[in-house]
Order: C-alpha cells, then structure tokens, then sequence
C-alpha cells in the first residue's frame, strides 16, 4: 500500500460511521479489505481478529491492534417538541459540539443547537456548555415525528468534511483511532517477514472492552497498540506542553496516564527507528492511555507498548494528522516484528 | 425561481461586513430581472422596482447581505493564525470548527485549533476568549505568510441545506433568507401595476452598525420602508418572551422607532389575506436595520418585519420556508393595499 492509498483508505475509514458498541459498518469495510490476505474471525462481542502469515513463525506470539470505534453519543431522550437529548459515549470535550452538524443511525442530519448569543448573559457566553444542555435538532416539530426516524438508544457522530490542507496536513472525524485501522490494513496486505495477529478491536473509548476480551482469547507475547496520541503542538502552547509534534515521526510512550509500557520493548523500538533511519519522538509528557493496558494483564501477561501517530484535536470533528507521519510509522511497526527478538 | 433553491445559494456565498465578496455580485443577478440594479459606495446592492411617479409615495424594503466571521489579525511564527471576529460570534461554536481563509489568492482551508483538555488549568473548562483562539492552516511561518495576509477574512465552513420537510439549515440565514424574501416578494408582484414606487436594498455591513442600510437609503431616498430581519424562534433555553415560533409566520414588528400606522397596516394585511403572523414587541431599539433607515434624510415611516430563526450566528441557524413564503406574501399583499386606497400612509 502506497501512501496515496493509505491516504484514501484513512478518508474512507473516516467517513464511516462506528460510535462504540456499534461499529459493524466500519468491520464490514476493513473485513473486506483483508479478507483475501488473513484468516479472519468475528468475535462475539465484535472483534474483527485477523491472522497473517508471515514466512516464518516468530521466538514471540506478536498482536498489533487498532480500535474500530470512534467517540460519539447515544440517544436518551426525545423531547415533546421533538428534540433529541444525548449522552456522550468516550471522551468528548462539550466545548466541540455546539454549532456542529451530527449524523444519527449515519443518516439522520441533525444540529447542535444553542440559545443565540444575542440572548446569553457575559457568564453564559464563557461557560462550558453540558451536556444536559446540549439537544439535537432534526427538524421534527414533535416527539411522534421524531420517533418516525429516530429511537432512544441510537448513536450518532459528527457529520464532518474531510479535507486535506496546508503542508501535507488532513482534517477529519475519527482518525482515532481509523488511521491506526489503515495502518493494520496495509500490514495485512503486505508481505511480512513472520506470522503475527492483527486485532481491530470493538469499544477502546467506552473502557477497553474490545481488547479485554481479545487478550484473552489471543494471550499474545507482543502486544503493540496503534494508536493517535494527543499532540498540543498548536496555537498559543509552550513547547513543554506540547507532548509530541506532528511531522516528527510515529510517537513512542514510555508511560501514560495509567500504563507504564515494557521497557525493553520501547528501547527496542527506538533502537529499531535509529537503525532503519526512521523518523520517531518520545512522548514528552504521561497523558492518555491505550488498549496495550488491557492486554499487559491478559493471561499471564505480555510485554506491551504502542506505536502513536501524533494528532491534534483528538476526539473532535476535527482531528488532524500529517501525512508525512504515516509511511515512518508503517515502517517502524514493519522493522520491529523483522527483528523477531525474543526478549529472554 | 424555487425559493428553497435561492435560499441555499445565499447561505452558501461568502460575505462577510465589509468584505461582501460573493453575495453581492449573487445579490445583482437574482435581483436584476426586476429592476435596474446598482451598487452604493459602501457595496449594497440596489434595485429600483418601480420610481416613485411625482407626489407618490415610495417604499424601501431592506434585508442585509453581510454575515458574521473573523478577519486575521496576526501569523505567528508556528503558522498559527490569531483572529477577531466581525460581529457578535458565538466563541462557544468556535474550538473544532473547520473553517475558510479568503485569500486573496483563493481559498485556504483550517481549524479552529482547541488546546486539549489535559492542558486546561484549573476545575472549570471555560470557553476560550478571542484573545485565546488560533487557527490552524497546517502552515509553518514562512509558509503562512506567503498564502494568507492579515486583514483576509474567515469564514466557518457549513453547508447549506434542508434539515426536515420545509426547514433549512445552514450560515448566514441572517439575513440572506430574507434577502431571499425580499426577491420571492417581488416574483409576487411581477405583472402588478405597483400603486407608488418600490426600491430593494441588500445592504452591507448590518452587523457592524448598519452603515450600508444608512448610506443606501440616504441615497434611495424612500418615504417608507420595511427592514425585514430575522429574530429569534422558541428552542430549548430561549425564554418564551424573547422569541417567535418557528413555522407560525413572520413576526411584525413594534417599537418607538417603528410607524404605528405601518404596523398596523401589516397586522391588517395579515389579517384580511389570511397569511399567519406574530407580533414582537421591543420597548429600546430593535437592533436591526430599521433603527437606521428610520433616521433616514428627515426621517420616515418605518416598519418591521422578522422571519422567526433558530441559533442565531451559528453555521446552523434554522429558518421555515412556509414563514418565508408567508413574509413574501406579507409584504407584496401590504405594498398593494395599504398604497392603492389613499387612505393610510400619511
């Protein structure tokens, strides 16, 4: 897969719909991307896990896993007058949805309303809007017409363009965790030097679900999450709070929030980059966390980490990665499971 | 013309106070099959309909072209650019919004860039200050200040189309949905023997002052006129009191500024050509373009009517096209009755 065709893959990725718990379109797209080059199963709860021959079988049992879902809400509520009240399902800031367009069942055109600002008072201008605040209009003028298209308990996300833009940059919904979908897809279609397991994983934002249960039915040795980290190389933040940079190369965490990665697994990847030339960072900063938590404490272990394309705007309806950022990562995933260590 | 179509047209152009750019020349075309068109100093549109015969009266009716946005100020090193807005901005829409560099170039596309939450200092996130918000064009410096200049203006991207049935969504329906009204008004009176003179302005810059309504009638020199606006419709959270209903007709408008004797001529039109209408009571100004052309010269008979909209300057403002239909009808309807019988507009 060339990086034009990695590029299309991420933007048709992107404009499919698979809010957590409910990402069979998304599934239905990769499983068809792949399915002439792995051994593929469909988990109960969802899981689309693919098994990849290599050439040889590896000293370790190695699982790269992406997730399928993406941040988004569920329907709780409609209202007499015809509004749709909605929770968030992972982590969204509330300060990304007012004024947006969303997309419900991936059909329903509706809009985040708001009270003008003509009519709010200076503290209401500065306030983070809630949730509890927050409806979606579908032009329905009553809870009957509503229901004629739309259900308590359906998901939605937002309806965004995707665009490329500046130097190399590209903007869309979903890149977290879609892009890391495109990178395993390319895996699968290449040609690997040892046998490993792709996983694209169900419910990452809702908890891990997804890849709690895949740890445990895979018990891998090696287990890498690709993944998109929070960049803050943006606007108006000091470089010491930027954590990593877009352009400067796959994102490699000794720690986040919760997790502290393997060691001798992260030294290997880096020593893996220098050899092969490949640009990488190290995140400068313990923020966030991924689905190499869940599979550190499945069975009786494994040795853990996560290879991350740096992203700004994480779990808007605007992220954005660079382009440039894609092929090194591709490379460095490739350049680690060619060594084969054994880690003894 | 299909209403619905027009209405899309000018919610999607680009015209930001000041910097009119492609509603205008839209403005000419879809206004040029009923009138010689001309441009002000100050860019609005003008469409004499019919002059004024001598001793006649003549109307003025009013809708402005200009939307809200943000113009740069400043490219910092990184690329990123800093901002002030053209208008009252909501800032709580701005932070993930995509959004249009107008370039002289052409356009240039980005992001409001938002800091993420783990960075943000302190218990209660607030929403940034104008002072705060940046711009991402994927640009470094160098780059940035080849392609955008400061004074370019930005524009949030949106896209115009129907939400459900009869409603539409999208920027700008303040007040190019009633520009809109004002050219379905005029297909109404195509063929009628127009009983005094009729002149349309599509004015600039309402949401900085409304110095384009000020200037254009000055020049029409009109002895009524109507500003036809948009106000608020009911949605969660807006008090009963300070709004209209969506989908129940235009509201008329009363205020000091405002003919008692227009505003009643409206009521009675409504009335006697059953069209469905709200009243909107405003005790100050009324914060549009009315306040303005009021003043006009030694002053005139003015009047008000708004088309009911919800989210105001939002990239999804919702307006009915069963109330702009009825506005159009409003005002065709009022323009032949009240002027043909001789016996009100004093």
């Amino acid at each position: 897969m060339n990086l034009e065709q990695l590029h299309t893959t991420i933007q048709q990725l992107s404009g499919i719909d698979g809010v957590s718990g409910d990402e069979g379109a998304v599934r239905e797209y990769i499983l068809e991307q792949i399915k002439d080059y792995c051994d593929c199963q469909v988990t109960p709860l969802g899981n689309l896990v693919a098994v990849k021959k290599g050439r040889r079988a590896p000293q370790r049992r190695w699982l790269f896993s992406a997730h399928m879902d993406e941040v988004g809400f569920l329907i709780t509520h409609i209202t007499e007058d015809g509004y749709l009240k909605f929770t968030n399902v992972g982590g969204i800031d509330e300060r990304v949805l007012i004024g947006k367009p969303v997309r419900i069942n991936g059909s329903v055109y509706g809009v985040v309303g708001t009270k003008a600002v003509h009519i709010m008072s200076q503290e209401e201008r500065d306030a983070a809007p809630k949730f509890s605040d927050m409806y979606i209009d579908i032009g329905a003028s009553s809870r009957q017409e509503a229901t004629e298209r739309v259900q308590v308990g359906d998901c939605g996300t937002f309806c965004t363009e995707f665009f490329s833009f500046g130097d190399g940059y590209f903007k869309g919904k979903a890149l977290d965790d879609r892009a890391g979908c495109a990178l395993l897809i390319a895996l699968a279609q290449s040609d690997l030097p040892y046998d490993c397991t792709l996983l694209f994983s169900v419910q990452e934002e809702t908890g891990l679900a997804g890849a709690t249960a895949a740890g445990h039915q895979l018990q891998p040795e090696i287990a890498i999450a690709v993944e998109n980290t929070t960049a803050a190389d943006v606007g108006g933040v000091p470089k010491e709070s930027q954590v990593c940079r877009l352009g400067n190369g796959p994102v490699l965490p000794f720690t986040e929030t919760v997790t502290k990665y393997d060691r001798q697994l992260v030294q290997y990847a880096k020593q893996v980059a220098q050899e092969k030339q490949i640009p990488h960072q190290v995140k400068e900063g313990a923020y966030g966390g991924t689905e190499a938590r869940a599979f550190q404490t499945a069975g009786c272990g494994a040795r853990v980490m996560a290879v991350s394309l740096p992203c700004r705007y994480l779990h808007s309806p605007a992220c954005v990665l660079q382009e440039r950022d894609l092929e090194p990562t591709l490379a460095l995933l490739k350049g680690m499971l060619e060594g084969n260590p054994a880690f003894d | 013309m299909d209403l619905k179509e027009i209405t899309l047209r000018l919610s999607q152009a680009v015209g930001i106070s000041g910097a009119e750019g492609q509603a205008a020349p839209l403005a000419r075309e879809l206004l040029s099959p009923f009138g010689e068109v001309s441009v002000t100093p100050l860019g609005s549109v003008v469409c004499t309909v019919q002059a004024p015969k001598e001793g006649q009266p003549h109307m003025l009716w009013d809708a402005h072209l200009d939307e809200i946005g943000m113009m740069v100020t400043y490219i910092d090193d990184q690329g990123f650019l800093k901002v002030a807005n053209t208008g009252g901005i909501n800032r709580q829409l701005l932070m993930a919004s995509s959004v249009t560099v107008h370039t002289e170039k052409g356009p240039v596309k980005g992001v409001v860039c938002s800091v993420p939450p783990h960075l943000q200092k302190g218990d209660k996130r607030k929403v940034p200050s104008m002072e705060e918000v940046y711009l991402d064009i994927g640009f470094d410096g160098q780059q940035a200040r080849e392609h955008v200049s400061v004074g370019d203006v930005v524009t949030i991207d949106s896209t115009s189309r129907v939400l459900s049935g009869d409603l539409l969504t999208g920027k700008a329906m303040d007040d190019r949905a009633c520009c809109a009204c004002l050219i379905r008004a005029l297909e109404l009176l195509k063929g009628r023997e127009l009983p005094c003179g009729l002149t349309v302005q599509l004015s600039t810059m309402e949401e900085i002052g409304g110095m384009g309504a000020t200037t254009a009638a000055y020049q029409v020199n009109p002895t009524h006129a109507i500003a036809v606006d948009v106000s608020h419709a009911k949605s969660p959270g807006v008090p009963e009191d300070r709004c209209g209903i969506l989908g129940e007709g235009p509201m008329i408008g009363f205020a000091p500024i405002l003919s008692k004797t227009v505003c009643r001529e409206l009521v009675k039109t409504a009335q006697e050509e059953q069209i469905p209408y709200q009243l909107e009571g405003m005790g100050r100004s009324t914060g549009t373009n009315a306040d303005n052309i009021a003043l006009c010269r030694g002053g005139i008979s003015m009047g008000l009517v708004s088309l009911p909209l919800k989210y105001m300057h939002t990239p999804v403002e919702v307006v009915s096209l069963q109330d702009m239909e009825n506005t159009a009808r409003l005002l065709a309807s009022h323009l032949l009755q009240a002027f043909s019988t001789g016996t009100t507009c004093e």
